[in-house]
């Protein structure tokens, strides 16, 4: 009896010092990079990973990113955006913890098209977390490792707690913000890309397409030219590339003068 | 960011969900504990408001007789009344008796070897529930960053008191921001498909969809999903008398 209390009370103040940590670093992080947004900077430092993303899986289940801790991060989730696979699109759907210590390895059969281009990118590991609250299911948090490595409880432990964190900040972020609008500060806080949105429409008059013919047309195109989606997106929007639709080819557009 | 509601609904579900036979007095304590560890005082208290105002001593960093009636004796007033009442941090570097501002607290205090305090307002959303207090035998104050610290202890010992946020909350903001997340997307795609049809740029394109939405006092998420599902055309968008629906 005396020993189930004291072990109640040790974890209630470990968790307290792990979720102390997380807030320390969030204050730290926020004064130091306020440009870039702390959640998925502080989510990578805190559970000791290389790399975080944080996506959004909206009723419409149109991935989308909230933010990433490098580069590399961010491009794996494009990749996995740009095929409809990967480990967040599964932690999100299946609102279970997906674990693969070694992408590519022995017996790992997930993702056919992801597996080979992730590890490609760098990925060896990766854990996605299924970002919760109660019944609200917001999206998952993603953290990758550039080398094999199995994760160990204790970093379990923390990778839900701040699972647990970011759901909370995002949910007081878009508190208070008129109905029908992402709040401002959740837009401060996140990278929300909608360039290839802004891209979708435009291809969609360039070849007479649905709207979500041409984001299908868009990552394909990405994935045969091996090229991000936002990159694409970003060529479609400066016009510098346009769909053609007599032929279903996409044309680069040369200016003579910038 | 709002540190504080995070700290709150975190530390709550933990205590909900994490961790069995939850004590709050137990981890209240824990929290006096680390403080006194942790920074430059000597002891701590959480005191917390009654439903009819008074306040209630409920947790501190040792069950010695000289801490425990720091805090009782602050019924009527002391640092830790104003600092509820006014939800602001109350800081006395040197208690001297006589003191005019708590006449019988400053006297105690000092005879109890305490000479500075220290009081930080435990508040939630604009509510103050509480105070954490903080008591040094020398005079002066908590170095800024240990004020810091000291306050982040206190919005801890605050969500450990306050309720669960109702998972029916959580469901329905999270809902309002799918819905926003959905809006917006459908937003840049119509000006997207305008931006192309009117060979403009995308702040343009937008300008055209908030002038029609206005136009015809609808919102701008209708348009724009009526300009996507190609219900309008954009031509008709900018010239709404040569075609498309009668507005």
């Amino acid at each position: 009896m005396l020993a189930g209390r004291v072990a109640s009370r040790t974890k209630a103040l470990v968790a307290t010092e792990r979720l102390l940590e997380i807030f320390g670093l969030l204050a730290r992080h926020t004064h130091a990079t306020p440009a870039r947004g702390s959640l998925c900077s502080v989510a990578a430092e805190f559970t000791k990973f290389d790399g975080a993303n944080i996506a959004l899986f909206p009723e419409s289940k149109q991935l989308t990113a909230l933010c990433s801790s490098n580069a590399a991060s961010q491009s794996l989730l494009e990749l996995e955006i740009t095929l409809g696979e990967g480990p967040t699109t599964d932690a999100c759907e299946s609102d279970n913890v997906v674990c693969v210590t070694r992408l590519g390895g022995e017996g790992e059969t997930r993702w056919l098209s992801y597996a080979p281009l992730a590890m490609a990118n760098g990925a060896t590991s990766v854990y996605a977390f299924p970002i919760t609250i109660g019944a609200a299911r917001l999206g998952a948090l993603t953290l990758f490792r550039w080398e094999s490595g199995e994760l160990s409880e204790e970093q379990e432990a923390d990778a839900y707690l701040m699972a647990s964190v970011v759901a909370r900040a995002i949910l007081d972020l878009q508190a208070g913000a008129p109905r029908g609008s992402i709040a401002t500060q959740l837009e401060r806080e996140a990278h929300f890309s909608f360039t290839v949105h802004q891209a979708a429409g435009m291809v969609a008059v360039q070849g007479s397409l649905s709207v979500s013919d041409a984001l299908v047309a868009l990552r394909a195109h990405s994935f045969a030219t091996n090229q991000g989606l936002s990159e694409l997106a970003a060529r479609v929007v400066t016009r510098r590339i346009r769909y053609e639709a007599r032929d279903g080819v996409w044309y680069e557009v040369y200016r003579s003068s910038e | 960011m709002a540190r504080e509601s995070i700290l709150v609904d975190t530390l709550v579900e933990l205590a909900d969900n994490l961790v069995d036979n939850f004590d709050v007095i137990d981890v209240l304590n824990l929290l006096c504990e680390r403080c006194v560890e942790a920074l430059d005082v000597d002891a701590a208290g959480v005191m917390l408001s009654s439903p009819t105002g008074e306040l209630q001593f409920i947790a501190s960093s040792s069950e010695s007789m000289r801490v425990l009636e720091l805090f009782q004796i602050q019924a009527d007033e002391g640092p830790c009344v104003d600092c509820a009442s006014t939800g602001q941090p109350v800081v006395s570097e040197s208690l001297t008796a006589p003191d005019e501002r708590w006449p019988r607290f400053t006297p105690r205090a000092i005879a109890q070897g305490f000479h500075s305090v220290h009081s930080l307002p435990m508040r939630l959303r604009g509510r103050t529930i509480g105070a954490l207090n903080l008591f040094r035998v020398e005079t002066g104050v908590i170095a800024d960053e240990g004020a810091h610290m000291a306050q982040g202890l206190a919005d801890v010992a605050t969500i450990t008191i306050l309720q669960h946020r109702s998972a029916l909350d959580a469901t329905t903001l999270n809902a309002q921001l799918s819905h926003a997340l959905n809006s917006r997307i459908i937003i840049e795609q119509a000006k997207g498909m305008v931006a192309q049809t009117l060979n403009c740029d995308m702040d343009h394109a937008f300008a055209q969809l908030r002038k029609f939405a206005r136009d015809h006092n609808q919102g701008i998420t209708l348009v724009a999903s009526m300009v996507v599902g190609r219900e309008i055309t954009v031509s008709s968008l900018v010239n709404p008398a040569t075609e498309g629906p009668a507005s």
